[in-house]
């Protein structure tokens, strides 16, 4: 497995040759393009493309003057040192859980769902909405909360859905775009019909009366459900009929209609099932963490649901270990801020991460030419 | 050849190419001299296009040298070769579909003027065309025109880059009957003015036809360079094979006709492009038949094969299943039992990315036991799968590796399989042989019959009129989207189907 | 009346310039067949680095190169991933996105509100400048508005449609296997598209922070990426009508303003909310409406797919 890997920069050594003409003469041995990546190489270079950009991203920490390993210490301290820093973790992880998992659904079947973070939004306005107009017992007024993020999050995807299963239109800028809408919707609720009278500082709603009872101190059952919802959609894509056909949709389309199934029907039932989970994402959080409607109650988790789901495959089960991953260096830019540093270094962290783990995933398909066999 | 001859325009010493864990070439040596038509024959797969695909920069070989009139060459990319003056016509056309003639051939090309504009390059692509005397379209798009047009593009953009190595592969593949005749009349003219011409076939007959010198290739190995003359079919087809091959006799008996269980009405169907692929055309498959549709590709086959299973509907005119009107629905096709092999498994008949096991039940994923009502049983699923593995005789050590990691024989076979599980009133197949070596276009068409003698009716495209000829019970020739004509294989002989191919009326 | 609309064009131009720089740098990457999604971070890039070499000392001008060095940086980092290593497309785009962003926002930290130390200051043409409607909106801006407007689509048409680089550009991005038989290196082409599109996009992110808003702050390039690759899909591809679609862009985010400044009956939010909702209408009519014909909305043909030459 190391030997692939060396010889992967190999290989692209030789593609750089190539570019740059026949600079360079010396033979290089001889390496191969499979097909397919093999499942171990695939995991080993996710795994080793996002130390490589973790340790980068030390290097230039460190360049920068800081004490990288302070810092490290820190952030450990911070998510595992004791309880609190656990249910601090716990409550940025559980969005992600849930938001990566919006995403991963989508790319299952080929789509790119880059809309969460407006789902995620929809999906609150519609639970925060809900949460103060509706008279009931805890457990129903929650349960209506959860099916208004659900609705709203689908709803809010669907005219995206329609544009790609029906005219074919690219659903990457589409979802996006829509994104800055949900803001800005936000901020108009926020500063009217939905504000806080009481408030008459911070522009928000007001306190939404049903709260999700807790797990731990801070963290509340959200955090079970998105896990529990994790495993439940695993098994959708595993075993059941639906889900096989959605996988082979995602295959190879036109495997999928030779087979005889509707394709645009699974593409349309995809796509409203990843931006309800967005936006029951957002429920979540009103309803478990923030307790009201503002600006700001997303700390971009709609955009790395997206990196988690890239850096899970798309895979279900894998997607607790990526957002984990990713809610730890959200963690680490809430240390990072304490420094003087910006938060937004660690954006560019995880940007860096995912260009890491996408040019990972391509160096798995290379590996050192084998004993050979001859042709037939 | 002598030391006193001067050196060949082209000489191949010991080339090799490596792939994942296939040698495509080894230690082949080939000889062209200038003026001289020199066929490459070998089957699908014995590495004539990978040679030629080294020969002109495409690939870097691993092993072995080139020489171009005596000096050793290193070609590190196509531009390389053709200012080398080596050009090829490819089997599937290297040409910007989207852009005209004019643009092709300037594209790449060093003579083209920095600054130059459409009515420019038009007016040199005429002078060019009146130059080497071939008949093409300077203003057109190259999508829009036939594929003898579009060959006429190729050479000619060959010959404009002053090609004196001019390499063809399967030239004759898309044409009609006549159209390579004009070829081959062009080709002969063109080695008389000094060219070296490099053939690649795997047709004999043309073979013997057109060449002065033939090498023949074999599992990436050279193992015959002969004199056209020299030689006969049996012979070539003995070292393409490696064995002796019986000639294949006719295999049909008498045929009674069943009754009906799939046809076409007056059906007229578009293509993607929205222009007429399918025109009235009225056909009917018998059960226990085998009626197999001949014509050169492009014809209407494609359009013709998905409107037969649900997947193209018919914009005038009926589809009729045992009788019953059906729509354009491949799901009801399926359930009608209408089995299909397609034209091109890796797009249409397999998710190349997924399992074999996954790709084996594709077809009947929703019936029990696999599926109760909507939960679907793995456990189920790899018991079928593995009677279908079985079935096609493809070994494979993990049934859950993905599928295209499998031989194109392999893979043919188990869609084979596939098909013919669910294929209860008519299997269609849809150039099944195609792209295989000759052992699994033997077993290929062992299941046709196979499934011709247990009373399906099968219908059967394919290109190759030998194979047509030997197993077939009806033929029909498709030309245009239309049916030149339909009859017995008894009163079928190659020169009436080249007519009808080629779209005249016998 | 006529001051409304001088204003509004005068805005349109500005806000619309932004958009048609960007717009041309991604038609040339995408001419080539590549995707490049991450227009968005390139613009902040370019945007933050332009107000640091303002900053700095240097004239606005000198800032723009400076800031489109910078996004070409970057841009050869990202072509190198996509076109040498062949990594996904959309995947490099977004985290070019993503990082790009957040290193504008934290290196811009200090930078963040401040108005910008030097701007494309408008220029008067003597006699030009004082004619009715034209004179301000059009005659008294900085000359490089010509540059963007007029001279770049131009020069951009003729080089895609009457040059031989221009058919090898086109050519890639139809059919790469065809135009490596021809004998075009297809990899040096779409690295320079890509390398070219990245110094355009850093050249829009200045021209936002020097000329448009005059000054920096985190999210200021709001989604004006996106718009750009919306842009160049529904503008067909072709150069001459990205820059009737930037105006009219333009004109919708002038609208909002006017709209905000007049105190009309809509809050201020759904008039932000215009040019995005009028980018998901301009990408969802035209196929809709063009459902009969085929029309040439049709983008280069291998858009988007990376380029093997020795699969097999």
């Amino acid at each position: 497995m190391a030997k692939s890997w060396a010889s992967s920069w190999a290989v692209n050594l030789r593609n750089i040759q190539k570019f740059f003409g026949s600079f360079f003469q010396k033979r290089t041995a001889s390496f191969l393009l499979l097909p397919a990546p093999g499942r171990w190489p695939l995991l080993i270079s996710r795994l080793l493309s996002i130390a490589t950009a973790l340790i980068f991203g030390g290097i230039v920490f460190t360049l920068c003057g800081y004490d990288t390993v302070r810092l490290a210490v820190d952030v450990a301290q911070a998510s595992f040192g004791d309880l609190f820093g656990l249910e601090d973790l716990g409550l940025i992880w559980s969005p992600l859980i849930l938001t990566g998992l919006a995403a991963a659904v989508a790319l299952r079947i080929g789509l790119w769902n880059i809309g969460g973070e407006g789902q995620f939004y929809a999906g609150a306005i519609a639970a925060t909405w809900v949460g103060l107009h509706v008279q009931a017992p805890a457990g129903i007024a929650l349960l209506l909360m959860a099916v208004a993020g659900f609705v709203a999050g689908a709803a809010w995807i669907l005219v995206p859905a329609l544009a790609r299963a029906w005219l074919a239109v690219d659903e990457i800028i589409t979802t996006l775009l829509l994104n800055f809408v949900a803001v800005l919707l936000v901020t108009y609720l926020c500063t009217g019909p939905m504000r806080d009278p009481a408030n008459a500082v911070t522009a928000a709603s007001a306190h939404v009366p049903y709260e999700i009872p807790p797990l731990l101190d801070d963290l509340h059952w959200g955090f079970a459900v998105s896990v529990v919802l994790v495993f439940a959609v695993a098994l959708l894509f595993g075993r059941s009929v639906w889900g096989y056909e959605v996988r082979v949709a995602g295959a190879n389309r036109h495997a999928a209609e030779y087979a005889g199934m509707r394709v645009r029907r699974r593409l349309m039932q995809v796509f409203l099932l990843s931006g309800g989970l967005a936006g029951l994402a957002g429920m979540l959080e009103v309803a478990g963490t923030v307790h009201r409607l503002e600006g700001g109650i997303s700390n971009n988790f709609g955009y790395l649901g997206i990196m988690v789901a890239a850096l899970a495959g798309a895979s279900p089960l894998a997607v607790l270990p990526a957002s984990f991953l990713l809610a730890l260096l959200l963690n680490a830019g809430i240390v990072l801020q304490s420094y003087g540093v910006s938060k937004y270094a660690v954006l560019a962290l995880t940007g860096l991460v995912l260009l890491s783990a996408a040019v990972g995933e391509r160096l798995a398909y290379y590996r050192l030419a084998p004993k050979l066999a001859s042709a037939r | 050849m002598t030391d006193a001859d001067p050196p060949c325009a082209v000489r191949l010493a010991s080339v090799t190419k490596r792939f994942a864990g296939v040698i495509a070439n080894d230690a082949v040596d080939l000889e062209v001299r200038a003026g001289e038509i020199h066929a490459l024959l070998g089957e699908n797969g014995a590495g004539k296009s990978t040679l030629m695909n080294v020969l002109t920069g495409i690939y870097q070989p691993d092993g072995g040298q080139i020489f171009i009139d005596g000096r050793e060459v290193r070609f590190a990319s196509a531009a390389q070769a053709i200012a080398a003056g080596i050009g090829m016509v490819h089997q599937h056309f290297k040409l910007i579909r989207a852009f005209t003639v004019a643009e092709n051939i300037h594209l790449g090309w060093a003579e083209t003027p920095v600054r130059v504009s459409r009515p420019q390059m038009e007016a040199r692509t005429r002078a060019l065309a009146e130059k080497f005397g071939l008949d093409v379209r300077p203003g057109a798009v190259v999508g829009d025109l036939s594929a003898g047009e579009q060959q006429r593009v190729e050479i000619l953009r060959t010959l404009s880059r002053g090609a004196r190595v001019l390499i063809l592969d399967e030239p004759t593949a898309v044409l009609t009957p006549d159209e390579s005749a004009v070829l081959i009349r062009n080709l002969r003219a063109y080695a008389a003015a000094g060219a070296a011409i490099i053939f690649i076939s795997h047709k004999l007959d043309e073979v013997l036809a057109v060449a002065d010198r033939i090498t023949v290739l074999r599992a990436g190995r050279r193992v015959a360079s002969l004199l056209a003359a020299d030689c006969d079919e049996p012979e070539l087809a003995n070292l393409m094979v490696g064995h002796d091959v019986a000639p294949r006799g006719r295999q049909s008996q008498g045929w009674t006709p069943g009754r009906v269980v799939l046809e076409l009405c007056g059906v007229s169907a578009r293509n993607d492009r929205g222009l007429p692929a399918l025109r009235n055309v009225d056909l009917a498959v018998h059960a226990g038949e085998i009626l197999a549709i001949a014509g050169v590709a492009g014809n209407g086959q494609r359009e013709l094969t998905e409107v037969l299973t649900g997947m193209r509907p018919a914009s005038q005119g009926q589809v009729r299943l045992d009788g019953r009107v059906m729509r354009a629905d491949p799901a009801a096709f399926l359930a009608g039992g209408v089995g299909h092999i397609p034209q091109d498994r890796l797009k249409n008949g397999l998710a190349p990315s997924m399992s074999i096991a996954d790709n084996a039940v594709m077809r009947e994923y929703r019936r029990p036991p696999l599926a109760r009502g909507p939960v679907f049983s793995r456990v189920a699923a790899a018991a079928l799968a593995g009677r279908i593995i079985a079935d096609a005789h493809v070994a494979v050590p993990n049934m859950h590796a993905p599928v295209r990691n499998l031989s194109g024989g392999n893979q043919q076979r188990l869609v084979a399989r596939r098909e013919m599980r669910v294929a209860s009133r008519v299997l269609i197949a849809a150039y099944p042989t195609r792209g295989l070596d000759i052992g699994a276009i033997g077993t290929m068409l062992r299941y046709v019959i196979e499934m011709r003698n247990s009373g399906i009716g099968v219908l059967l495209v394919s290109e190759d009129l030998e194979e047509v000829l030997q197993i077939a019970d009806r033929v029909a020739v498709f030309f245009a989207g239309r049916v030149m004509g339909i009859f017995p294989t008894e009163d079928a002989d190659g020169e009436k189907l080249g007519l009808l191919m080629g779209g005249q009326l016998a | 009346m006529i001051d409304v609309l001088t204003g509004m064009f005068v805005t349109a131009l500005l806000a619309g310039g932004v958009l048609l720089l960007g717009a041309l740098g991604e038609l040339i990457a995408e001419r080539a067949g590549v995707f490049n999604l991450g227009v968005e971070g390139l613009m902040a890039i370019g945007g933050v680095t332009g107000i640091i070499a303002v900053a700095n000392g240097a004239p606005a001008l000198l800032g723009m190169l400076c800031a489109m060095l910078a996004a070409a940086a970057f841009g050869c980092v990202f072509a190198a991933s996509i076109v040498l290593l062949r990594a996904n497309q959309t995947l490099c785009g977004l985290a070019l996105t993503v990082s790009g962003g957040g290193l504008a926002a934290a290196v811009g930290q200090s930078y963040s509100g401040h108005p910008a130390a030097a701007v494309f200051a408008s220029v008067h043409i003597p006699l030009l400048s004082a004619l009715p409607f034209l004179g301000r909106a059009v005659f008294s801006q900085n000359p490089i508005i010509y540059v963007i407007w007029i001279i770049l689509p131009l020069a951009l048409h003729a080089l895609l449609f009457r040059t031989r680089w221009g058919i090898s550009l086109r050519a890639v991005g139809e059919d790469p296997a065809a135009a490596d038989a021809s004998g075009v290196y297809v990899l040096r082409v779409q690295f320079a598209a890509v390398v070219a599109g990245a110094a355009l996009a850093g050249a829009a992110g200045a021209f936002l922070t020097l000329a448009y808003i005059t000054s920096w702050s985190d999210g200021i390039t709001g989604g004006r990426g996106w718009i750009v690759i919306a842009l160049v899909i529904f503008g067909g591809f072709k150069p001459l009508n990205m820059v009737l679609g930037a105006l009219l862009f333009g004109l919708i985010t002038a609208l909002g303003f006017v709209g905000q400044a007049r105190d009309w009956p809509v809050p201020p939010a759904f008039l932000s909310m215009m040019p995005y909702l009028a980018t998901i209408a301009c990408m969802i009519l035209p196929p809709l409406l063009a459902r009969q014909k085929r029309s040439r909305f049709l983008a280069p043909a291998a858009l988007g797919v990376p380029y093997f030459r020795e699969q097999r």
